[in-house]
């Protein structure tokens, strides 16, 4: 009887200490890290740094120059008119990091939301429509009336809401969802930039957009993944291009939760900055910028010499959880000359 | 008996097992959503962290109720990117190897990070990183004389109080006897306790390690004690006499004790804490040559012969020898946690059985002045050299 019993003890102690058998692959593969040291593996790589695959289901490859202009009609007193459908849900798992599902709460569909981009002087309409199962909102920054403002008049789910203002002033803002507790709304996902255009407008560039945002996947209060239009290390396995002697205008909003400030910091070259894109005169010429919660930026900058750049944190520990991301620039002259 | 009702008794102790099965197939069985109700949430835990030339390795286990994929490492929670054996997804139970490929410095603290698909972080922490040893005939050598030190000569010192022993008269002598007993319990309840330190510390949830514990040094007790009373009833028949028989079972309850204690201070090599690993060894070699009294006492009343004296303190002292080598290369919280059980079972044994001599030597009663006062100043003795480890 005790023979009987140290076995079955034996045999269940020898399954939990040696680990489970499974079939591996035969062939190891060298697999190299963004460092250079490199490792021979029969296993599966977890590389959310150099990660090769498929693009997830938001893609900010496109978000970086997509901007929504609204349906533009003119009203009879000459004003144009912008309208913009807006439909905020809740209930989407989305694979934000290679293999990490989380739920996110969206504008049409996406963290970031759409870019929402109209001329000093237009009448924006937004038409709202919660499809969620909780309370949102639609909260502007810049000058609008009190009942505007998306704070007091919570959209229930299944509910409705036209905002509709004069888009003023010029600069670069944003909008956010403004139902209490906001924290968790915004560390969601529901935020989006905001941008009034000059009515002379500006000087022609390649425009981007930058979300600095983050993910506290695990609701510890504190972010596991930071990112540039939410995708951890996206632009850095797929570098945005650009080309030398061209105007580059990036619109950097820093919607970060949980951590009071942001920066971001460009390489090989410097910027000239305006604080909420209000002012025609930069306020410096510099590689850094910091920003608190809520702030954004407008930076101009230009590339003297092709090749691989980095812009990222430079707080890094932001930067070695995702927000970090590379331009690639080409020559531009060398461009020209191919064409012909 | 007929054939007929055996039939029935064993249908008779089969048919509850058979209803057994279909409530649980009705709970549980494939196609039921009956208890699927809640949160189900998933669980890891990073069992073992090993610094190799240029990576950290981790060893993962899916201690939850569901399966899961890992989908992120990291260092001190800065991602680094990683490979995982055989792959990233984790049934119930398996476990899986997670390699960094990391620049890590010598002697400095480090926690690792494991997130799961869901986006839920997992880490351990490590102290002070070190290298994990390789077995080679140098280090064999190194651990095998620690082993030494610590198991075999301190119990030789021990078993020299032989002849000592001998001289005693008998009311002395069971004082030397109860004594002995203090120093087994106390032995038996620090083995316990160690061993519930380290399934606190290193073993997760699912392994319910105050149960383990308790299982095993009962388990280990009743087999031992089966097989002690055998030896015992032989001794009567042989030429074994029944000192040496009891001395045989301490003997061997303390070679389980020892052997744990072994692991112990491999593993506290391997892991490059130098500091414990110090006190441990020069504490254990204080500490154990009260195990080679314990040895020699129930023995005293026989002739002395060297050779089965020696034997028997290398049935206690050598297999801290091989626990130090397996502790040192190979160290497994759950394989220590139960070699420290089995220790403390068998002592308990050892225990019944000296005590069951004494009252045989003292007219079947325990309630004897020497015999209360030796049990009493055999633990405080060991509780003064514990203080040593």
């Amino acid at each position: 009887m005790f023979m009987i019993l140290t076995s079955v003890a034996v045999i269940s102690a020898l399954y939990f200490v040696i680990p489970a058998v499974t079939d591996a692959a035969v062939e190891p593969k060298t697999f190299l890290t963004h460092t250079g040291l490199a490792i021979q593996t029969t296993g599966d790589v977890i590389d959310p740094i150099g990660y090769t695959g498929e693009t997830l289901e938001f893609d900010p490859e496109s978000y970086l120059r997509e901007f929504d202009y609204g349906t533009v009609s003119e009203l009879e007193d000459g004003t144009i008119l912008r309208e913009f459908t807006i439909t905020a849900r809740d209930d989407q798992v989305m694979e934000v990091s290679p293999g990490v599902f989380y739920n996110v709460w969206t504008f049409n569909g996406s963290v970031p939301g759409p870019t929402i981009r109209a001329t000093e002087g237009d009448l924006v309409r937004v038409h709202f429509s919660n499809e969620g199962s909780k309370s949102h909102t639609m909260h502007f920054h810049g000058i609008h009336k009190a009942e505007m403002d998306g704070v007091f008049e919570n959209v229930g789910p299944g509910g409705k809401f036209i905002y509709e203002f004069l888009a003023e002033p010029v600069g670069l803002h944003l909008y956010h969802c403004h139902v209490h507790p906001v924290e968790e709304h915004i560390a969601h996902g529901l935020y989006g930039a905001y941008i009034v255009d000059p009515k002379e407008g500006r000087v022609s560039a390649d425009e981007l957009v930058f979300i600095l945002n983050g993910l506290d996947t695990d609701f510890d209060g504190e972010n596991n993944f930071y990112g540039a239009n939410t995708v951890p290390f996206y632009y850095q396995h797929h570098p945005v291009e650009i080309s030398t002697n061209e105007l580059i205008r990036a619109y950097v909003v820093n919607i970060l939760e949980f951590d009071p400030v942001n920066n971001f910091h460009l390489h090989g070259t410097l910027f000239h900055h305006y604080p909420a894109g209000t002012d025609t005169v930069p306020s410096g010429f510099n590689d850094m910028l910091t920003m608190s919660q809520g702030e954004r930026e407008i930076i101009e900058f230009e590339y003297k010499y092709p090749g691989l750049y980095m812009f990222h944190a430079h707080n890094t520990e932001f930067s070695e959880k995702g927000w970090v991301g590379s331009f690639l620039v080409k020559d531009s002259e060398k461009n020209y000359s191919d064409e012909n | 008996m007929s054939k007929v009702s055996n039939y029935k008794i064993a249908l008779s102790a089969i048919v509850p097992l058979i209803l057994l099965a279909i409530v649980i197939a009705f709970l549980m069985g494939p196609g039921t959503n009956f208890l699927e109700f809640g949160i189900v949430l998933p669980e890891i835990h990073l069992e073992q962290i090993d610094f190799v030339d240029g990576e950290i390795q981790v060893i993962v286990r899916n201690t939850g109720p569901i399966d899961v994929n890992i989908a992120v490492a990291d260092v001190n929670d800065r991602i680094q990117p990683a490979a995982i054996e055989p792959d990233n997804h984790l049934s119930k139970f398996e476990t899986a190897l997670v390699r960094i490929p990391y620049d890590w410095n010598e002697g400095q603290p480090y926690s690792i990070g494991l997130t799961t698909d869901d986006g839920t972080r997992f880490e351990k922490s490590v102290d002070a990183a070190s290298l994990r040893l390789e077995v080679n005939t140098e280090l064999i050598g190194y651990l095998g004389l620690i082993g030494f030190l610590i198991g075999i000569v301190p119990i030789m010192i021990g078993l020299l109080w032989f002849s000592f022993i001998q001289k005693l008269g008998s009311s002395k002598y069971r004082f030397f006897l109860a004594f002995t007993v203090g120093l087994l319990l106390f032995l038996a309840f620090d083995a316990i306790e160690e061993a519930s330190e380290i399934s606190q510390s290193h073993l997760s949830d699912i392994f319910n390690g105050q149960l383990l514990i308790a299982t095993v040094v009962i388990l280990s007790f009743l087999i031992l004690f089966s097989i002690g009373n055998s030896l015992v009833k032989k001794s009567q028949f042989s030429k074994i006499s029944k000192p040496l028989a009891i001395s045989l079972m301490i003997a061997v309850g303390i070679g389980f004790h020892n052997f744990g204690e072994g692991l112990a201070v491999g593993a506290a090599i391997a892991l490059g804490q130098v500091a414990l690993s110090t006190f441990l060894i020069v504490g254990f070699a204080i500490h154990n040559t009260t195990e080679g009294f314990a040895i020699a006492a129930p023995m005293a009343r026989t002739k002395a012969m060297i050779l089965r004296l020696v034997g028997l303190g290398l049935v206690a002292g050598t297999p801290a020898i091989f626990g130090t080598w397996i502790g040192g290369f190979s160290y497994s919280p759950f394989s220590t946690v139960v070699f420290l059980s089995i220790g403390a079972g068998a002592i308990f044994q050892v225990v019944v059985s000296i005590i069951q001599y004494i009252r045989e030597e003292n007219e079947n009663t325990l309630s004897n002045t020497s015999i209360i006062l030796g049990i009493g100043l055999g633990l405080v003795v060991m509780y003064l050299t514990s203080i040593f480890i």
